[in-house]
């Protein structure tokens, strides 16, 4: 069964993995308020545990600025995603500034148990597999090693006049979903992608885990 | 040692053979003329109720009724038969099953399901069980060969733990070609009980086994494979085959593509210390460096070569697995410049312009390794066919004659001339290959080792 992407959040949130201000919502008004609530700029996503791919069918709204444009957005995505999953909801959430993409996934392996993985964002995990692997329990030394092992590492580690990123915050959420894996059996696989890194920090931006029916 | 439970099931004082047969064409046959005709020193008994006598050898009609103690039983009965057999065996108080018969979880659920109740027979009697469905296991310390192999290869200080028995013999028939000394080589069959876990635990401990070589198609619990292979000291290679997508495929998340069952199995091995390698050959190149050399502390490598061509072919094979080829120390190319002719390249890699007289060769291979720049020597000579292969060679051999602290592989590039050669440095424990792209793998591999061995790339 996929956890949907608020349950997800709540999973990590219970390991100390930093995200977002997030909300869900049931329809518009609700939608509008909680967006409020936040402050702007937020962004409108379905919430589902059918849909996989929210932004391919069009139910990500980003940079939105005031209560209106939430609303509309929230009942534009709201009626599109009810024609997949009638229970769908919508999430909003405060809008990330962007940072350099990084995945982290774990993954439980019939043969060696939870693993976890580490990977450039964006273009760089989807065209050239640029990831890094390692069997759980990951500790601190293991996940800068990881982080160290992609061939984009020059670019986290800054390159070309350009500022690094927060490495130990990155090292951070591979330890704390190494801990997470370890502890709760019932998550088989989890996507924790992107993760935005920044020169000081990094957070979790979207999430989903596959668990144990 | 004496500790280790499966010292009775690979060094056992007496052997029953539960199947034997008159028959050559039969397992039965084979495995017992096997450990016969080979130096093997304890008591054989064959087993078979039909037959007076084997290979000269009275039969017994039942375990059960042999005159001494057993300690393995090697068991070559059809299928429907073993269960009984076992009962037998755990009354005669054996102590290890090496179960060579098929026909269990290999062949489909039914199968799977008497291998379930072989397995539980033989925990309940205490009895540790090799396979079923393996074809044995051979240990030169001992001279046995309990196996249907039909030769022994040469002793040497690599064990070989194999889940394909075909590869197992066609890899013993290999390294008899190719001079490759092995200690024991143990097909693993269905690991229905031991697993490579047991055998590296087993290894570690074995005095006669420096380097652990395994072909892998599928860990059943990789957990226990990396908690015993962390704790084995001993350098340990993998062959690990079955590089299918297939399952990934089938993933529901991005992570569950990309961290596909190689991608696990790559950070598995790396985790506890195991040098993956692609093929059989890299394999047993890297195990005969790692089974006679010592650690090789850094990647800077130091090359001799008595022609120009083959050194910059070392070169680039050596840079283009992450090896360095430095400059030398002033000291050592003075103290080698004054051995070679005048126009002769003292620059690492170091060119002898077609000499390879004994005293060069051996006194520029000093200065290498006494070079505190380098961390490995490469030896190559191509054999051009107007000077010995085999003077250089023994150049090598006495180099190495003392203790020394670095690793050296030797590379001899010729044809019939050299395989003399070849025996020669297998005598003297010099690992030796016919090309310098199959030196340079060696080397790497050392470097690998020593690297995962310290803990440094994980």
């Amino acid at each position: 069964m996929i956890l949907n992407e608020q349950e997800t959040r709540d999973l990590l949130a219970g390991y100390g993995i930093p995200m977002n201000e997030s909300r869900a919502a049931c329809g518009a008004a609700e939608a509008a308020g909680e967006a409020r609530h936040i402050g702007f700029p937020v962004a409108v996503k379905a919430l589902s545990r059918k849909i996989v791919h929210k932004s391919d069918l069009g139910l990500v709204e980003l940079n939105i600025y005031n209560p209106g444009d939430a609303a509309r957005a929230a009942r534009r995505i709201l009626a599109r995603a009810r024609d997949i999953d009638p229970e769908a909801g919508l999430i909003i959430e405060a809008m990330a500034p962007q940072g350099t993409e990084v995945i982290v996934g774990a993954k439980r392996d019939p043969q060696f148990g939870p693993t976890i993985l580490f990977g450039l964002g964006g273009i760089f995990v989807e065209v050239f597999r640029d990831i890094s692997v390692r069997v759980a329990p990951v500790d601190r030394t293991m996940a800068m090693d990881m982080i160290d092992d992609v061939k984009g590492y020059a670019i986290l580690k800054g390159a070309r006049g350009r500022k690094g990123v927060d490495l130990e915050a990155l090292a951070d959420i591979l330890v704390c979903t190494s801990r997470l894996m370890m502890e709760q059996e019932r998550v088989l696989e989890l996507d924790i992608n992107p993760v935005m890194a920044y020169e000081k920090g990094a957070m979790a931006v979207d999430a989903r885990a596959l668990i144990r029916d | 040692m004496s500790d280790n439970p499966l010292k009775s099931l690979l060094k056992p004082g007496s052997i029953a053979v539960i199947g034997a047969s008159r028959d050559p064409a039969k397992w039965g046959y084979k495995v017992l003329h096997n450990i016969v005709r080979n130096p093997y020193k304890g008591k054989v008994y064959p087993v078979n109720p039909l037959a007076p006598d084997v290979e000269g050898l009275k039969c017994h009609a039942s375990v059960g009724d042999v005159p001494g103690d057993v300690e393995l039983a090697i068991i070559i009965v059809p299928s429907p038969a073993v269960l009984q057999v076992i009962d037998e065996c755990g009354a005669k108080k054996v102590k290890a099953l090496c179960v060579i018969t098929a026909g269990f979880s290999e062949t489909g659920p039914e199968g799977a399901a008497l291998e379930e109740r072989l397995k539980g027979k033989a925990a309940a009697y205490g009895m540790r069980m090799l396979g079923p469905n393996t074809m044995g296991f051979l240990n030169n310390s001992i001279g046995l060969n309990a196996s249907i192999v039909p030769e022994m290869p040469p002793k040497g200080e690599i064990s070989f733990i194999t889940q394909s028995g075909a590869l197992g013999l066609s890899l013993v028939d290999w390294a008899i070609g190719s001079h490759l000394g092995m200690n024991c080589v143990v097909s693993t069959g269905n690991k229905a009980d031991v697993s490579e876990a047991d055998l590296l635990e087993y290894f570690e401990e074995d005095k006669d086994t420096r380097t652990i070589s395994m072909y892998i198609e599928g860990l059943k619990d990789g957990r226990r494979f990396m908690e015993a292979a962390k704790k084995v000291k001993k350098a340990k290679l993998a062959i690990k085959a079955g590089m299918s997508q297939a399952g990934a495929r089938a993933a529901a998340s991005h992570t569950g593509s990309l961290a596909g069952a190689d991608a696990v199995y790559e950070a598995a091995f790396r985790q506890c210390g195991v040098v993956r390698v692609e093929g059989v050959e890299e394999m047993f190149d890297a195990a005969m460096a790692l089974s006679t050399q010592p650690p090789a502390k850094g990647n800077r490598v130091a090359i001799l070569s008595n022609g120009g061509g083959a050194a910059i072919m070392a070169s680039d094979a050596c840079e283009r697995r992450g090896l360095k080829v430095p400059e030398l120390r002033r000291h050592t190319k003075a103290g080698i410049a004054r051995l070679l002719p005048v126009f002769a390249s003292v620059k690492n890699p170091i060119d002898t312009v077609a000499k390879s007289d004994h005293d060069i060769y051996r006194d520029a291979l000093q200065a290498l390794i006494d070079d505190t720049g380098i961390d490995c020597v490469m030896v190559i000579y191509a054999h051009g066919g107007f000077t010995s292969a085999e003077e250089p060679a023994r150049a090598v051999i006495d180099a190495l004659k003392e203790n020394y602290p670095k690793p050296v592989v030797a590379c001899w590039m010729g044809g019939r001339e050299v395989s003399d050669v070849a025996r020669m440095f297998r005598r003297n424990r010099v690992p030796f290959y016919p090309t310098p792209e199959r030196a340079a793998e060696a080397l790497s591999a050392l470097i690998r080792h020593h690297d995962l061995g310290k803990g440094g790339p994980r």
